[in-house]
Parts: structure tokens; sequence; C-alpha cells
């Protein structure tokens, strides 16, 4: 017996749907890479895009090229694409791509906060911002002094609005409440897209939900590592952490009280798919970071999306791959432009 | 006699001359490569937290230097260079800068000497949650300015060595 998903996706979303495969098929393959680790400069770099997906998108920047304005034109180009499909989308899928661009919303409004906290003009600052990140009410958000004041004058018309629940406070944003209010408004940010995929069932959840539970013990990682040695108290932390993913609530529990890197593998030792993971990172300079490890693994979860049909899914799972080949790209250039050629290789491949 | 040992004073110095060289050659070697570590680590940075997550957005236009180099003349006459750091204060300069007097009564009252804080981590401006390359960053730049101490001590005392060996070189010609 077919599932509704077999009988109705492709009515509304069949051509999004195979549009968004034949944008994964011109990902970078194995060969674009080699060509591109070889290039002596960022313009043997622009010309071997050329010849890939990208074409000309470098054809109007003018000269010296820079990392920064390669990454700027792939951000662009991106954005096109997932515009074309957000204007062509129907329910449910056009707020499945409306929750998409909230994580992008939330960095741009901690950017701008951060710029005006360090006296940057707001021109400098919006055009920086993620362009699938932007919404009209951005040119207002330097304006506000505490998280409350910045709902309540500036986001509280935007997608954003939910998600500043538990995050209403009078106190100042200095670069400590910055850092909270940006991990605080994700929390919640990825709790609710994790229910609606959850409340949406179908494929769309079978796919979803195991890839935002990874999310969501990535970040819990990521904040306990980087937490080590600053000023944010285990409570502190502990409130930070989202309660949507496989660690929740003993992992997250134990991961709070963790004071250094070994007492974090120790927690992940109850967990049989994040063992292998802190297994793989290198110790001292020379290996994998927990980064690159985690970054790996989000590969290969969103490869797997495209092995189903007719679900969402799809459409994140393009949109991160095509993030990854970005940093990709982006690394490469790093190492050409610095003539720093030993760590070159260190890009993750997308098969 | 007197030509021997000039020659050997020579010699002396031409060889002092080359090892201080090839140790300034060697020093200048690490400090490059601490520069080279420091940059890449920053890429590295960027790869984790975004390529426009670290760059100038995040700090301000003008800012204090945490670290300056201060020149001044030897009694040799040789330029010293050193290298001082935010904070650092001498024995001397320890205690009140000036005489403040504080009314016990009434609204008004005399500022009091200005207390000298402690300058902040440049690591706050990308955050408080920065990752470990961005951290790695800031050792490998922090350790290139040992380095230079370093070298800028070394430079002036070469040249002085140098002069001294054209000086005789000169004269026993």
């Amino acid at each position: 017996m077919l599932g509704s998903a077999e009988l109705c996706f492709n009515v509304d979303h069949g051509y999004l749907e195979g549009l968004v495969r034949g944008c994964k098929a011109g990902l970078l393959t194995q060969q674009d890479y080699l060509n591109l680790v070889q290039c002596e400069t960022l313009e043997d770099l622009k010309v071997h895009l050329q010849t890939t997906d990208y074409g000309n998108f470098l054809a109007n920047q003018t000269n010296p090229l820079t990392v920064s304005k390669i990454d700027t034109e792939m951000r662009r180009k991106l954005c096109g694409e997932f515009e074309y499909f957000r204007n062509h989308s129907l329910e449910p899928l056009s707020t499945f791509f409306t929750y998409m661009t909230c994580g992008y919303m939330i960095d741009n409004v901690i950017l701008l906060v951060s710029g005006a906290l360090q006296k940057k003009s707001v021109r400098d600052l919006l055009g920086r911002c993620h362009p699938l990140g932007r919404f009209s009410e951005m040119e207002a958000v330097n304006i506000a002094d505490t998280p409350s004041d910045l709902f309540h004058a500036v986001l509280v018309e935007t997608p954003l609005a939910p998600f500043f629940q538990d995050c209403m406070s009078e106190n100042t944003l200095d670069e400590l409440n910055i850092e909270v209010l940006r991990n605080k408004l994700y929390k919640s940010y990825l709790e609710a897209f994790y229910n609606f995929c959850k409340d949406h069932g179908d494929v769309t959840a079978e796919i979803m939900c195991p890839i935002l539970e990874f999310e969501a013990d990535r970040r819990a990682f990521i904040i306990t590592l980087n937490s080590f040695g600053t000023e944010l108290s285990k409570d502190a932390r502990e409130a930070l952490y989202p309660t949507c993913g496989q660690l929740y609530p003993e992992g997250l529990r134990l991961l709070a009280q963790a004071e250094d890197f070994e007492q974090m593998k120790r927690v992940v030792d109850h967990y049989g798919v994040y063992k292998p993971l802190f297994e793989a990172v290198g110790d001292g300079s020379g290996g994998k970071s927990l980064e690159d490890v985690f970054y790996e693994h989000e590969v290969k979860m969103n490869v797997l999306a495209f092995t189903r049909q007719f679900h969402c899914g799809v459409f994140y799972a393009y949109t991160k791959l095509r993030e990854q080949e970005m940093r990709n790209i982006v690394w490469i250039a790093e190492c050409i432009s610095q003539r720093h050629r030993t760590k070159i290789n260190s890009y993750i491949p997308i098969p | 006699m007197a030509a021997a040992d000039l020659r050997a004073e020579l010699d002396s110095l031409l060889l002092q001359l080359l090892w201080d060289l090839e140790e300034l050659e060697s020093k200048r070697v690490a400090l490059n490569a601490r520069v080279e570590e420091g940059w890449l680590s920053l890429s590295k940075a960027r790869y984790a937290m975004g390529a426009k997550s670290v760059g100038p957005l995040q700090y301000a236009s003008r800012m204090e230097p945490q670290v300056c180099v201060c020149t001044s003349e030897a009694q040799n006459g040789l330029q010293k260079f050193r290298v001082v750091r935010a904070g650092a204060q001498s024995p001397e300069e320890v205690g009140p800068r000036e005489a403040a007097l504080r009314r016990r009564k009434g609204l008004t009252r005399i500022p009091e000497p200005e207390v000298f804080s402690a300058s902040p981590n440049p690591l706050n401006w990308f955050g408080i949650l920065v990752p470990h390359s961005l951290r790695q960053a800031q050792a490998s730049f922090q350790e290139e300015t040992l380095k230079l101490q370093m070298v800028l001590e070394m430079k002036p005392q070469m040249e002085a060595t140098d002069s001294f060996f054209l000086g005789l070189l000169v004269a026993h010609l």
C-alpha cells in the first residue's frame, strides 16, 4: 500500500524536486577538486570554475580577485537558486523554506548587533549579511540596546518572533549576552523546525528528523568544547543546548558537567553514533578537528537524503551540500592565496 | 706580528658575523613560520565559523595596540628596540599617579586617579564561544611578537660588528 507521500507529493512539488536533483548533479566532482588544488593563482581557480556549473559567476568582479569576492559570488548564486525554488513552492514546502531561512536570519541579526557594538556603519554591515537571511526590518536592528528592545521594536513581525520566548531580558547587549542570545535563538529555532518536520510526518520526517537531531547534538558538543576556559558557567552552557537531539536528556546533563575534551569523550561512549566520530579526531595540529569530523558526517547524511523520494529534505540537503562545496572552494582559495599548500587537500569531497 | 694579530681579529670578527647571520636567518624563518601558521589558523577558523565571521566587520576601525615596539639609544650609540606589552609597568610606576583628595561629605567629589584596566581580549570580538583554531591563531601571533623581539635585538648588534669589521679592514689596507 503506497504512503500518502508517494501519491500526493509530486502534485505540488514534483517539478521542484526534479529541479533540485538536477542541481545536485552539478556539484563539483573529485576530478574538479583535483583541478582546483593544482591552481597556482586565484585567476587559475576562476578559469577552472568556469568549466563547472558555476560558469562565469566571477565575470563582473574587478581585479584583484580575492577569496572574499569568490565567497560572496558563490553565496549570491546559491541564493538565486534557493529563491527560485521558494518562489515556485506551495505549502507545506514554502513553510519548510521559511524555516530554512530562519537560521541565516539569526546570523544576520547577530552580525548587525555585534557590528553596532564595534561602531560599524549599517551600510557596511548590510552588505555583508547572508542573502538567504534578509528581511525588511534588518536596517533597524542596530537601534536596540537590549534583547527586549530588539524584540518589541524590530523583530516582533518577523519569522524570528516565536523564537524570542526564552531570550527576553533587559541586559545590555555586550559580547557575552550577544553570544547567549545567538545560541538561545538558534536552540528555539531548531526545536521548532524539528517539531514542524515531525508533525509533517511521512518521508520528510524520516529524513529530516535524524538530520536535525544530529544538528542539535553537534551544537551541544561545539558549545561545550568552545566554552572551556571562558566566562560561560556550566548552568548557562546547559541552557544553550537544543533538546531535540539524541543526547537529550541524560547526555546533555553529563555534557554540561564536562570540563575538558576527555570528559566529553567519556559522555559519547554511551552513544554509538558519536563514539566513532570522536575517535576520528586527531590530536594536535596534524589531524582532523571535531568540526571537520562533524562536517564529514553531515555530508554523508545529506547525500543519503537523495536516496529517498517525495520529501522536502532534498532541498535542505542540497543547500547544505552546496554550502560544504563553498567551504571547500574557499579553503582551497585561501591555501592558494597564502601559498600554503601542505593542507590544501583538507577539503571534504561530496560523493 | 701586529699584522698577524689584525688578521686573526678580522677572521674572528668575520666568523662572528657569519654565525650571527645564520642565527638571524633561522630566527627569521621561525618568525615567518609563526606568521604563516597564524594566517592558516585564521582560515581554519573561517572554515568552522563561516567566511564572513572572521574579518574586518568584527573589529573596530580604531583600536589600541596590545604590543608596541619602542626604540631608544643605548650608551654605545646602538639603536635599541623593545617590544612592550600594554599593561606592563615598571615597579616605580605602580601606585597612585597623582595626589587626589576625597571629601567625606558633600555632593561633589574630585575625580579619583585613573585606574589602569587590563586591555580586552581581541578574541571576544569574534564571540565568546570561538573555535580552537582562532585561539591557535592568537597564540601563533603572540609567539611571533616574542620572536620579533629576538630578531630586532640581533640586527643592531650585527650592524655594529659589521662596521667594526669594515673599519679594521680599511685600516689594514
